[in-house]
């Protein structure tokens, strides 16, 4: 329960009081938006007790984010349902679609199977951090271009992945385009204008914007 | 932009469509400026960048997460449901079961006379519904799931069909009801047929059960304002889900809207609405907050529909010169524990693809306890396909004759299979399989092979394979309202979802064309039953011929309006003007002009209003599209693995209206055959449980980034249907996927000389198929 | 969705191993494989133990004999990645980029891929089987296609998934395994439990030990590894059949060889007769196909998994004809 933490008073809260906290909180949302690394708990091997909830900084989209959470609550639905980025979609929940993968620290990772609390203190970029205001950002661009989607469900994590692999391998040959998107299905079955759009991304990226 | 300010937004230089009088169809578009370019998504901003609100991102604040307990046999009787529990743990807020006073409502199948209550106290199958929750979390839900204590009468089942007559098996429902439907067909008289052939061959063909499993979970969000219920739903057709939820909870249709702006595909499994949604409901209504509920992937595999498994005999006789004298068919199928469709459409193409005048069909649909079917993207025609075209590939190789050739020979122009063989308005199949052909080089590959010695383990193969889509030619009804507003931008309020396949972006281009408007002036409104007028759902490859001539009747009428009102100012005849360059001119009198926004009328009530309604299809006459699909594929003969080197389509769906979003559907069809031919299949523990195995993304295989090629090849054969209706246009979604697996398989017994006659063409039976070869 | 568990994070594997106290306790650290167990309840857990921020854990480096250390938390990928893997042991390289899919290589430690639960869509299931406490394998009378050759010995038939583990054993690899007592190494070789010896269990991992790293052995010159894999489709899949070779040549001489099957049997199942059949051997054709044969005389497949048997004759033959094209 949202309201249930009463073990956690030896916690700090950095500096936002308990009532407040819990009750932005349990209302769904995020606490307060803090600066990078401003709470530095010690981490001790403190057991949280099933059901109770404990308190994470998570980086998202280069803002930080304090909140309470379950042990069991995956980044997916926290991302989701707590702090409202609907980008990363729920598909499977077992790390078996790729509707839902992020970047952590750079790298894609299946949201739907890590857990809220293994993120904290790493870069987690959901779609909605590839944004440049209400601009697109490259790799979307190149989606829209290429017509690399249909119902458009599976394109956020698609999308993600190929900007994944783009940071990794700015000029990617066809096969690794295609191993990089082997992580993310598409039951519309856009696979060869998914990786249209991982080649021109490529492009838009590097600077080569003209067709 | 302030009102009256000189600024509107017609593109310059461009002149509109001739404007009929009242009553009269506009003619064929000559030369079109918007329609058939390749043209972005009008939406694709929203779906790319996160912005699209789906079913499953609508959120609330004090949002309740629902989730269903199902049963996990076959078959069993629920004897009692203890919630007890379930009912005491924190921020579980409902617990609903068949005995909760007013839930336990009766649910009326899509097809059939079969009944079933919304918890139904006889689970026919894995996965039926025995109670709900709904909680703060959906973590808390499924901990109320669990907690909940059911017990059972576990009763014998029967989930192998090619069982299910058998007397000794157990029955679904009685011993006397095993068969859910029986269909006949006969023309002709095929004994005579054989006996005029000159080779006759005969051959069982098989076809797994395919799932449909849309990246969207199937799911609703729920939500009570007093009696009004709204219901956010992730469905192909919201009015459906409408005036189901009505029906089931005794609600007027005003008092429900549905909501489906956009929806994370379906393929066939999203045009009916689910138990799930109206327990959502009921969920809402007792908890008094909004609900969401999304299956989970799990139960998304048992319970929101399949392709049924089809057990094929085909018997075909052909003369030397390619003369197909007969066709006999056989076809046993399931729609599972309900009648739905377990054989419906499987045999049409053997009836009606090719012309031969003596054909037996003979179809059974058998009840088993499994989930029931769904219509999947071009219900029956990829399993008849899988049958009728591989015989073609083997009765051509038998009088050595090329395929393309042989299927060219017996091309009908009328439909042999309806009554009164109505012609069709128009029939590609010619061009698709000619053009095809030499998009692919087909003759060149075919006489190269025959020259090499393909003697390394990798042998290469080519194949292809033809087929018609029963319908898709859409029709009646449709209704649009169209919008225009002072400063020419538009609003175009539709009724019908765009599951994807980019309907919007269409139907935006057509007004595009009527109006001389830009693309990006008009705005969208759809798949909502409070605010856009009566759609049919978006499915059978109908939409874009359905909406798109209602959509154009829509302009027309605007511009009807509009020549009205100019007339007035002009004082002249509406009949002799006409509009071009955001002007309107008399044809008489080029000084008698006006703006298109200064025309008085128009300014002052700043909008006109126009409806469309789709006209009938031309009587006596059939419309519907072909494809041929030409493919080559590498075989590891060690290891069985398969490699698609290169994939060709070739599609008549008359005038490609988007070339962009054509030649995605065509990619996504040739994918999803690609699925059916090599990797998917349901795989039930037959002689166990019963249970599914396979419900998952890993168990069950959906091809990948790595099991397509890395091009699909679009060939379309861009010919208006002026006879169809008045923008041109056929279904293109559905037939894609029909050749695509049967096109593989004959490429595969080109490359290895083995049939293989039973889907998924996946290493564990090539293999096996190639040892037995070796051995034999 | 997850059941309740309670959560700790360790910072050093004392740490960790201290809350190791019950047999409910689980050790996370990519979390691929146990979150998806707990989801299904393929077992419970009261407690999760993080181990993911152990940083002894990680890393990749040479070691004083001139062997390799990867620590057990470094990911799929970077083994797959690393330049002295792909340089000194291409076959464990091979294997690591053929797991699962890019995000789980990301999100898969080498710790984790060694010691994951059996994919048996039984034991996965809601089906009481003997692995989870119950009276009978469900693969024996049931849908049993992708399930084990060898080994099964009339108890369990699933098949161990991982890729690494045989690539691993090949290249004669070892575990460290940290416990309440003190560390020890455990050769690849014997880290696995066939089911007839304990049917519960799939490693010999007590429930207060961990895999803190693998010692992978200095590299003879001259020795080949590679790993090849068939699967149903592309990516995702685990093994239909899967060979690991770790071959010495001197000339064209097979001196010294290790060969190991996955998608074989409950264990990465090294192959006596494959190395009998080459080992003194040139690899010509009659030896190729000898090895190819001896590797499935001792099979016995189950009703639906028979194309194994031609399958791992098929991959083998054209893994050693491979390796032989390259060598000569």
């Amino acid at each position: 329960m949202a309201t249930d933490s009463d073990d956690r008073k030896d916690r700090p809260t950095g500096g936002v009081s308990r009532r407040d906290f819990l009750t932005t909180v349990g209302a769904g949302a995020v606490v307060a938006a803090t600066a990078r690394g401003a709470s530095a708990a010690p981490k001790g091997p403190e057991v949280v007790e099933a059901g109770k909830m404990m308190e994470v900084e998570l980086q998202v989209n280069g803002r930080g984010y304090r909140l309470l959470v379950e042990p069991r609550w995956t980044l997916l639905f926290v991302l989701r349902e707590k702090l409202g980025l609907m980008g990363p979609k729920p598909g499977c929940e077992r790390g078996e679609c790729g509707a839902c993968t992020v970047l952590i620290d750079g790298i894609a990772r299946y949201s739907c199977i890590t857990l809220a609390v293994e993120a904290e203190d790493r870069e987690i970029t959901s779609l909605e951090g590839l944004m440049s205001g209400e601009d697109l950002g490259p790799v979307q661009q190149a989606f829209v271009e290429k017509d690399a989607l249909q119902c458009g469900y599976c394109t956020s994590g698609q999308v993600v992945a190929v900007e994944a692999l783009l940071r990794k391998t700015p000029n990617p040959s066809p096969d690794e385009i295609r191993t990089g998107c082997s992580g993310n299905l598409c039951r519309c079955g856009t696979y060869p204008n998914i990786f249209a759009a991982a080649g021109r991304a490529a492009e838009l990226k590097s600077g080569k914007g003209g067709s | 932009m302030k009102f009256g300010e000189d600024k509107m937004y017609y593109l310059e230089g461009m002149d509109l469509p001739e404007t009929p009088t009242p009553g009269v169809s506009p003619a064929p578009w000559k030369k079109t400026h918007a329609v058939g370019e390749p043209t972005l998504r009008v939406d694709a901003y929203q779906r790319v960048s996160g912005t699209a609100v789906y079913t499953s991102d609508v959120s609330s604040r004090d949002m309740l997460f629902g989730a269903i307990l199902r049963c996990p046999h076959p078959n069993a009787l629920v004897k009692s449901v203890d919630v007890s529990a379930a009912k005491k743990l924190p921020g579980v807020r409902a617990v609903i079961t068949g005995d909760t006073p007013g839930v336990n409502l009766d649910w009326p199948y899509e097809w059939g006379s079969d009944k079933s209550k919304i918890f139904d106290p006889h689970c026919r199958f894995e996965g039926d519904e025995v109670a709900a929750v709904a909680a703060d979390t959906p973590y808390l839900a499924a901990d109320a799931l669990r907690a909940i204590k059911v017990q059972y009468e576990v009763l014998p089942f029967v989930v192998d069909e090619t069982k299910a007559l058998d007397p000794k098996s157990p029955a679904v429902y009685d011993k006397n009801k095993r068969i859910a439907k029986k269909e006949n067909y006969v023309r002709g008289d095929v004994a005579k047929g054989f006996a005029e052939a000159d080779v006759v061959l005969e051959e069982e063909y098989n076809v797994s059960c395919q799932i449909h499993t849309p990246l969207e979970l199937h799911g609703s969000v729920a939500k009570w304002d007093g009696d009004q219920l709204t219901i956010w739903d992730s469905t192909q057709g919201v009015f459906f889900v409408q005036e189901k939820v009505a029906q089931v909870l005794g609600m007027p249709l005003s008092k429900v809207r549905v909501i489906g702006h956009y929806m994370g595909g379906g393929f066939g499994s999203k045009l009916e609405p689910g138990k799930y949604t109206v327990i959502a409901a009921m969920l809402a209504k007792i908890t008094g907050r909004p609900v969401k509920l999304l299956l989970t992937r799990e139960e998304t595999f048992l319970a929101t529909g399949n392709r049924p498994p089809n057990h094929m005999k085909l018997k075909a006789g052909v003369k030397k010169d390619g003369t197909l004298t007969a066709l006999d068919f056989s076809c046993l199928g399931t729609g599972g524990a309900f009648q739905s469709g377990g054989v419906q459409l499987v045999d049409w193409l053997i009836r009606d693809l090719y012309t031969c005048s003596n054909v037996r069909c003979e179809s059974t649909d058998v009840y088993v306890n499994a989930g029931q079917t769904r219509p999947f993207r071009a219900p029956g025609h990829p399993q008849g396909a899988w049958a009728l075209e591989q015989m073609m590939d083997a009765l051509a190789r038998a009088i050595n004759m090329d395929p393309v050739e042989l299927r060219l020979k017996n091309i009908p122009t009328f439909s042999q299979a309806r009554n009164g063989n109505p012609p069709y308005t128009t029939t590609g199949l010619k061009e698709c399989l000619e053009e095809g052909a030499k998009a692919f080089g087909w003759k060149e590959k075919r006489s190269k092979k025959a020259k090499s010695t393909d003697n390394g383990h990798i042998r290469t193969g080519i194949g292809m394979a033809a087929a018609s889509w029963v319908v898709g030619g859409g029709g009646p009804p449709s209704t649009i309202v169209l919008k225009l507003f002072s400063d020419g931008s538009a609003n175009l309020n539709m009724g019908a979802s765009d599951i994807g396949t980019g309907t919007k972006t269409v139907m935006a281009m057509v007004v595009a064309e009527e109006l001389g408007l830009e693309l990006d002036k008009i705005q969208i409104e759809n798949a909502d039953t409070g605010t856009t007028q009566f759609a049919t759902r978006s499915g059978g490859s109908k939409t874009i011929p359905t909406e798109s001539p209602a959509v154009r009747a829509a302009a027309v009428e605007i511009k009807r309006q509009l020549l009205d009102m100019a007339a007035q100012d002009l004082k002249t005849d509406a009949a002799k003007l006409v509009i071009k360059d955001g002007m309107v001119f008399s044809s008489e009198d080029s000084a008698k002009k006006k703006k298109l926004t200064e025309i008085s009328g128009f300014k002052n009530r700043r909008v006109l209003l126009g409806i469309g309604y789709r006209g009938p299809n031309p009587s006596g006459k059939t419309v519907i599209p072909f494809t041929a699909q030409f493919c080559e594929v590498k075989v590891n003969t060690k290891t069985g693995e398969m490699e698609i080197a290169r994939f060709v389509a070739a599609h008549d769906s008359g005038r490609v209206m988007n070339r962009l979003t054509f030649e995605n559907q065509v990619i996504g069809g040739v994918t999803m055959g690609i699925g059916l031919g090599a990797t998917e299949g349901r795989i039930l523990d037959r002689n166990q449980t019963g249970k599914l195995c396979n419900r998952n993304w890993h168990d069950y295989k959906l091809p990948t980034a790595l099991d397509v090629p890395l091009n699909i090849e679009s060939t379309p054969v861009d010919r208006p249907d002026s006879q169809a209706n008045t923008t041109g246009a056929k279904g293109l979604g559905e037939p894609v996927t029909i050749p695509t697996a049967p096109a593989l398989a004959n490429a595969v017994y080109d490359a290895i000389g083995i049939r293989v006659t039973d889907t998924p063409m996946n290493p564990l039976q090539l293999c096996r198929l190639l040892a037995e070869k070796k051995r034999s | 969705m997850l059941p309740n568990f309670s959560y700790v994070k360790a910072d050093s594997v004392k740490v960790a191993i201290d809350q190791l106290s019950s047999k409910e306790t689980r050790i996370l650290a990519g979390g691929t494989d146990l979150l998806g167990c707990l989801r299904e309840q393929i077992f419970s857990a009261d407690k999760v133990v993080s181990i993911s921020r152990i940083k002894e854990l990680t890393g990749i480096g040479k070691t004083s004999d001139g062997g390799v250390r990867i620590g057990a938390l470094t990911t799929i990928t970077e083994v797959a990645e690393s330049a002295i893997i792909k340089e000194f042991y291409p076959g464990l390289a091979q294997a690591a980029s053929q797991v699962a899919s890019p995000q789980l290589r990301n999100q898969g430690t080498i710790g984790g891929n060694i010691c994951q639960k059996p994919r048996c869509w039984y034991y996965r299931g809601e089906f009481h089987c003997r692995r989870k406490g119950g009276e009978e394998c469900f693969a024996f009378n049931g849908e049993n296609q992708f399930h084990a050759i060898f080994g099964a010995d009339s108890t369990c038939a699933m098949v161990q998934p991982s890729d690494t583990a045989p690539a691993l054993m090949a290249l004669g690899a070892s575990a460290r395994v940290a416990g309440r007592s003190d560390k020890k190494l455990v050769p690849l070789e014997k880290f696995y439990v066939l089911p007839s010896v304990n049917v519960l269990k799939e490693t010999v991992l007590e429930p207060d030990e961990v895999v803190t790293e693998i010692l992978l052995p200095k590299t003879d010159q001259g020795l080949r590894s590679s790993y090849r894999k068939v699967r149903a489709r592309r990516s995702w899949d685990f093994a239909l059949a899967g060979v690991a070779l770790a071959l010495s040549f001197k000339g064209d001489t097979i001196i010294t060889d290790r060969v190991v099957l996955s998608g074989a049997a409950p264990v990465p199942w090294r192959s006596k007769p494959v190395e009998d059949a080459i080992t003194g051997k040139k690899l010509d054709a009659a030896t190729t196909s000898k090895a190819a044969e001896a590797a499935v005389k001792e099979a016995e497949p189950l009703e639906l998994n028979s194309f194994k048997i031609d399958l791992f004759k098929g991959v083998i033959q054209e893994e050693l004809e491979a390796i032989s094209r390259q060598h000569g």
